[in-house]
């Protein structure tokens, strides 16, 4: 009994617990962007602006709920939702800490991957439904990018099931007692952290919007709170995206003397604030270079890393 | 005068039988009268046959003669078109004129000589009403569609007063928007090929990418630019037209607005070409703060390309880190002149007041700030990999597509032509100055961008010349037709208390003439052709501002590119929609 | 049902309540307004040309395709992965050879040009308008 009353509580917890993530995160970045760029920031709401999600989101629901006339209605107010829901949803395979988890499935990675197709659709259909052209612009540029890295991201992602043996995160993170597998599979990291940038279209590869070109892009017609959902679903995807580095890479919530969930956390922030730096410091590139990027570079470095991997495991058994 | 004399020869001898007549000018620019039918025969000889030939049109124009008291005696017409040619061989100009008759006069195109005249033209069908027989697709280009009348003739009225109240019911707006809407065929694209639909897609005039009012109709064959329309206009405001409604004087803060970003490096071609007219010398002092003044407003001008370039390929933190500087740089002009952004501080024969105590300081401190940014700059932009991916041979044209195009200023120093009027023709005491000239070799967006940065060095070079070597003495001429003139002897004597108090409430009185100025401004070159009919206002304004043609070659360099190159290609053009519109 | 799968039902149904509730609650509290140029799409503030519903040249499908047989391909890599150390050196060299397929289909593609989006250089490139697209 007891332990289905943790467990309620985690469930409850997980999903708090990312939504006012995003809400923080909206807050973060805008502090650290303006530390980084010599300026402020939000700082009026609250102590330290801390209130500033806060009052955007009074601001975001009572914003006009405009559907556009001219757009594919249903398919335009449920694009927005299947990216708050998929990537949600993936958190329910994220092992926080020991026992810290909504569900530990023993096809954890493989539950992962199809949530991150799904979410592709969010951005695609935006685009097509808004029935504008910089949406559709955006939508198709979407299209080509999150369909493509997202084989790059799965195959980078085999030397590490490969080392584990397993699907399940729980046990990749079990099996990173010894040394990391970001020492181990460290071309693998490099093209999950690439391919997973280009999954959640952050800078340096936000083509789907690229605001000084599409203006908005995929979601130049949306506004109000389907708007909003756009963006929590982004700052989700980058915490996601941390989360999953911490646990594939990073050891998850493996460390010393601090309880566990606090390494987790630790780490996770700090691929946060990575990230968060990224966008402040890299340009956008452009959309035919990313695709070259992807198929030319990542894609080789991928396969020649699970031949190698596989070797050495297999040599070590 | 033995080139002017030469090269007029030259033309009688290749035209027998053709009345070349010269007129002689305030600026010495040889200026010749042809009967309308030869023009193009002999701008065709002056570009492509003549020895060290004019390769750039520099600028095409008209004026209104009816009007005109002082008018030359070989302006027997209502209208007079003037095209305006430069030759970087023999670094001189001409001016070749023609006289035109009647309400709808036309004239032949030269669109087929010179790809550049087409907005040109273009512009002085909009203008005068001059038609331009053989061009392709003569229309309005400043105003909109729907507009009525040519507003640089003088018979069209000049401010709102003249005019019945302005009034925009709903109906007049969906007319004038219906009139704004692209239609491909009118500029004879397909809408379809034999697979696929094209798309039009408006970038502008509400973009964030344009940086202001443009607007550029894409062809867009998938990502892939087929064809691109630039459609100007927008930021139009009648600057020309001002110009024959104030004085003198008050039209100096209109110089200002014209390029937003080069504050006083507008004002500068506008006095000179004053001065030229009424033959006033500005003394040293003066000379050497125009300097300074102008150098920190071209670094100013070049932080802002620098940060929204950046931003328009995507780098976000540039853009706070160039207007921070920038900021430092207004805050020396505000201590200056008490004005930021458009200070208007030169003044007929001189500035406005002398440099406050304690300028040098101020100077100093931004001498010694401003290196270790751009060295900063240098790693954070112009070594990223992604920024040189973006720009290297994005947007590429030669030095002869430059010249053609009539490309000045940074745009063509990148192909490798090391052209600056600064130092071709000196003025304002620029001779005295040790600086280079940054160039470049590729002519494509990377390349301008490094020209530009490099500029700013030499730029921080000459403010520093100016620093040390600042001369005492006066900061205005004591011509009595200096502006405002000076007061010191008006409690003395009746005659500078009368030339103060006319100069003061009317204006001066400027000789009449004809005078044109080239400076070279942070965009390329800006000149201002000033026609005075001896009054106290100018009897036509023409400004020749850079962008405008720079602008105009945006469809060429940008065929063939992807959607997301287009926004390197505007940012590297680095325009001012007021400086394209006026 | 395992517990587990009953926690990522309940997880779910928590999921699509918050996604559901974000929706609705911003449909009861948004202002409501209409004006002229309200119900029109944004194309930079002018009028449009053409609706955004177009054919699309083929080779915009090609990322599909290569979508297709590679993600389709990286599945089979997925088994052989999580069971590499039952399957052992066998297994391996079947899995080298498959890779080695896959390769060659890069390889291919590559030098068929099917992964250059970008545009020509400049001796390939012409700056006039192409007679096919004018009238």
């Amino acid at each position: 009994m007891r332990e289905i009353v943790f467990h309620l509580l985690v469930v409850v917890c997980v999903l708090g617990g990312t939504l006012s993530m995003a809400g923080a995160l909206i807050w973060l970045e805008r502090r650290l962007l303006a530390l980084w760029q010599d300026r402020y920031g939000p700082n009026r709401v609250g102590p330290f602006g801390l209130f500033q999600p806060v009052a955007d989101a009074i601001k975001i629901f009572t914003k006009e709920d405009w559907i556009p006339p001219f757009a594919d209605r249903a398919v335009f107010v449920a694009a927005p939702a299947v990216i708050v829901v998929t990537v949600l949803m993936s958190f329910a395979v994220v092992p926080f800490a020991p026992g810290v988890w909504v569900a530990d499935l023993n096809v954890g990675l493989l539950f992962l991957f199809g949530m991150s197709s799904l979410g592709a659709y969010s951005l695609i259909l935006a685009g097509w439904a808004s029935n504008n052209k910089y949406s559709l612009i955006g939508g198709l540029r979407a299209a080509a990018q999150t369909i493509s890295y997202e084989v790059f991201m799965g195959l980078s992602l085999m030397g590490v099931v490969m080392l584990a043996g397993s699907f399940s995160l729980r046990a990749i993170v079990e099996a990173q007692q010894g040394v990391w597998f970001c020492v181990t599979q460290f071309p693998a990291l490099v093209v999950f952290l690439i391919a997973g940038l280009a999954e959640t279209h952050r800078l340096p590869f936000d083509m789907p919007e690229a605001e000084s070109e599409l203006v908005a892009g995929f979601h130049s017609e949306y506004s109000g709170m389907k708007f909003g959902m756009f963006f929590v679903g982004e700052y989700l995807a980058i915490t996601l995206l941390s989360a999953l580095a911490t646990v594939l890479f990073f050891g998850g919530w493996l460390g010393p003397v601090l309880p566990p969930l606090v390494w987790f956390v630790l780490k996770t922030g700090a691929l946060i604030c990575g990230i968060i730096l990224l966008r402040a410091s890299l340009p956008r590139l452009r959309f035919d270079q990313l695709m070259s990027l992807g198929w030319k570079i990542l894609l080789p470095v991928a396969l020649l890393n699970i031949v190698v991997t596989g070797a050495i495991a297999l040599l070590g058994k | 005068m033995t080139q002017n004399a030469s090269i007029v020869e030259d033309l009688r001898l290749r035209f027998p039988g053709t009345s070349f007549d010269p007129q002689s000018t305030r600026d010495d620019v040889p200026t010749v009268w042809v009967p309308s039918g030869k023009v193009r025969d002999v701008l065709r000889y002056l570009k492509n046959e003549v020895l060290r030939p004019y390769k750039m049109l520099f600028d095409l124009t008209a004026v209104d003669e009816r009007c005109r008291a002082d008018r030359p005696a070989q302006a027997t017409g209502d209208f007079s078109v003037v095209y305006h040619l430069l030759s970087l061989d023999r670094n001189s100009d001409i001016r070749v004129k023609t006289s035109l008759d009647g309400d709808a006069p036309s004239l032949a195109t030269i669109t087929n000589l010179w790809p550049c005249a087409d907005w040109y033209e273009r512009e002085v069908w909009d203008m005068f009403g001059i038609g331009f027989e053989g061009h392709s697709n003569l229309r309005r280009i400043l105003m909109p569609p729907t507009w009525e009348g040519h507003p640089l003739r003088k018979d069209h009225p000049a401010r709102a007063t003249e005019m019945g109240p302005f009034q925009l019911p709903d109906e007049k707006q969906a007319v004038e928007e219906e009139a704004l809407r692209f239609r491909p065929e009118e500029w004879g694209m397909k809408r379809e090929s034999e697979n696929s639909d094209f798309m039009f897609l408006n970038l502008g005039p509400q973009h964030p990418g344009t940086h202001g009012v443009l607007r550029v109709v894409l062809q867009l064959d998938g990502e892939r630019i087929v064809d691109a329309v630039a459609d100007i206009g927008y930021h139009h405001r009648g600057a020309e037209k001002m110009g024959e409604r104030q004085t003198w004087h008050t039209y100096i803060p209109y110089t200002d607005r014209i390029d937003y970003l080069g504050g006083v490096l507008n004002n500068m071609p506008y006095v000179l070409a004053i001065e030229k007219l009424a033959g006033i010398a500005v003394p040293d002092r003066a000379q050497v703060i125009r300097v300074m003044m102008c150098e920190l407003f071209r670094i100013a001008s070049h932080l802002v390309w620098f940060g929204t370039f950046a931003q328009d390929i995507g780098q976000m933190s540039p853009v706070f880190f160039a207007f921070n500087d920038r900021e430092r740089i207004l805050e020396i002009v505000q201590a200056f002149c008490g004005a930021r952004m458009h200070p208007s501080w030169f003044r007929i024969g001189g500035v406005a007041q002398d440099l406050p105590n304690g300028w040098d300081r101020l100077v100093r401190g931004f001498l010694d700030y401003m290196p270790s940014r751009l060295a900063e700059y240098d790693k954070m932009v112009m070594q990223n990999a992604i920024v040189k991916a973006r720009t290297v041979g994005i947007g590429d044209y030669t030095a002869d597509e430059a010249i053609e195009w009539g490309v000045t200023g940074p745009g063509l120093r990148a192909c490798g032509v090391e052209w600056d009027f600064r130092k071709k023709r000196p003025y304002s005491g620029y001779e005295r100055f040790q600086f280079d000239i940054p160039t470049a070799q590729h002519g494509d967006c990377y390349d301008r961008s490094v020209v530009r940065v490099e500029e700013m060095r030499q730029s921080l070079r000459i403010v520093e010349q100016c620093l040390k070597n600042m001369p005492s003495g006066p900061y205005k001429s004591d011509h009595p037709l200096a502006m405002p003139p000076v007061k010191d002897r008006t409690m003395h004597d009746i005659e500078t208390l009368i030339t103060h108090f006319l100069g003061v409430t009317w204006g001066p009185v400027i000789p009449a003439g004809e005078a044109a100025v080239i400076a070279e401004a942070s965009k390329g070159a800006n000149a201002y052709y000033l026609i005075s009919d001896g009054g106290t206002n100018s009897y036509r304004t023409r400004i020749r501002a850079p962008s405008f043609p720079h602008l105009q070659m945006l469809p060429k360099i940008s065929r063939g590119f992807m959607t997301a190159d287009i926004l390197a290609i505007l940012a590297c053009i680095d325009f001012v929609l007021a400086d394209v519109d006026r | 049902m395992t517990p587990e799968a009953w926690y990522i039902l309940l997880y779910s149904a928590g999921v699509l309540s918050v996604a559901v509730g974000m929706v609705v609650v911003s449909f009861v509290l948004g202002q409501r307004h209409r004006e002229r140029a309200t119900d029109e799409p944004y194309e930079s503030g002018i009028a449009t040309t053409g609706s955004a519903r177009l054919r699309f040249s083929a080779r915009f499908y090609l990322v599909a395709m290569l979508f297709v047989i590679f993600d389709l391909e990286a599945v089979f890599i997925f088994s052989w992965a999580v069971a590499l150390r039952e399957l052992g050196w066998a297994g391996y060299a079947a899995a080298l050879v498959f890779i080695g397929v896959l390769v060659a289909a890069l390889v291919y593609e590559w030098r068929m040009g099917a992964l250059d989006w970008g545009v020509a250089k400049r001796k390939n490139r012409s700056d006039a308008p192409s007679e096919e697209t004018r009238k």
